[in-house]
């Protein structure tokens, strides 16, 4: 069965072979058949090749497994099997709360319209730190965890709404002045210095 | 502005070799599964394979005269 990639390899492989025969024979173009077939396989087609691969990359960089690939997110990887529910990704990540092949970027998506944009500039400054600058040593969220992302989901659930502790506190949670991994509420996040004497949970395969 | 057959042929190679090399980095970027391929995609291929489309669309701005057997715009 093919995929969307396989489908894709093979038309950029269809335009390499179009594109190859304009670079042996440009006097091809001299007839209105050659100058039609130019304009599909110098411009159309590429135009679909680049339109493809962006769209696939996109959904690429969604997944889990791409995040945890770089070296300095691994402990974050192993972090998600953390078998303990105060941990609150590896709560939502082994329940499901998440989907669990997509679950650094539904917590971490900055859900704005120009959100996806934002992420893409903030990953390749990581990119750029990884193999150019120096990684940190603790690696923390410009500007700090947005309660917003919180929100995306549990706004207007039951569970949330009517927690007596989150309507106490909802105008300041939902204007991010209190953030809900705020001491004492919801502070277990990845907790990577503690990694080592965790206890971690298996799948069943 | 005229170009003679030559240089339209030049051009036209020039923006095949230049999508066929974006092409390439493009299918390498795909079957690379690490955040370096996206940065491989994006930075080089699609710089190649824009400016392959770029020669090849100054290619036909460049042959509307010589079409037309004389170097006036109508």
């Amino acid at each position: 069965m093919f995929g969307l990639v396989e489908i894709l390899i093979a038309l950029i492989a269809l335009t390499i072979v179009l594109a190859v025969f304009f670079l042996v024979y440009p006097a091809a173009t001299a007839g209105p058949t050659g100058k039609i077939l130019a304009f599909a396989a110098l411009f159309v087609l590429p135009a679909l090749c680049v339109a493809g691969g962006i769209n696939e990359h996109m959904r690429r960089s969604e997944q889990t497994s791409f995040c945890i690939s770089c070296h300095a997110m691994e402990p974050y990887g192993r972090s998600l099997y953390v078998d303990d529910p105060s941990h609150i990704p590896a709560q939502h990540f082994q329940n499901h709360r998440v989907p669990a092949d997509m679950a650094c970027y539904a917590c971490h998506a900055d859900y704005t319209i120009y959100g996806p944009f934002k992420d893409k500039l903030a990953g390749l400054r990581r990119v750029y730190m990884q193999y150019v600058s120096t990684p940190p040593k603790v690696i923390e969220i410009s500007g700090g965890y947005s309660n917003l992302q919180c929100l995306h989901c549990h706004a207007g659930a039951r569970g949330f709404e009517e927690n007596p502790v989150h309507m106490a506190l909802m105008d300041s949670l939902k204007s991010n002045q209190m953030s809900c991994l705020s001491s004492g509420c919801h502070d277990t996040v990845h907790a990577i210095p503690t990694l080592g004497q965790a206890k971690f949970w298996s799948p069943v395969q | 502005m005229k170009l003679s057959a030559i240089g339209m042929g030049r051009l036209l190679r020039f923006s095949s070799a230049l999508i066929v090399l974006g092409l390439a980095v493009e299918i390498i970027s795909l079957l690379w599964f690490h955040p370096l391929a996206f940065v491989l995609f994006a930075f080089v291929g699609v710089a190649l394979i824009a400016l392959g489309i770029l020669v090849y669309l100054a290619s036909l701005v460049f042959a509307v005269p010589s079409a037309h057997g004389n170097g006036s715009s109508s």
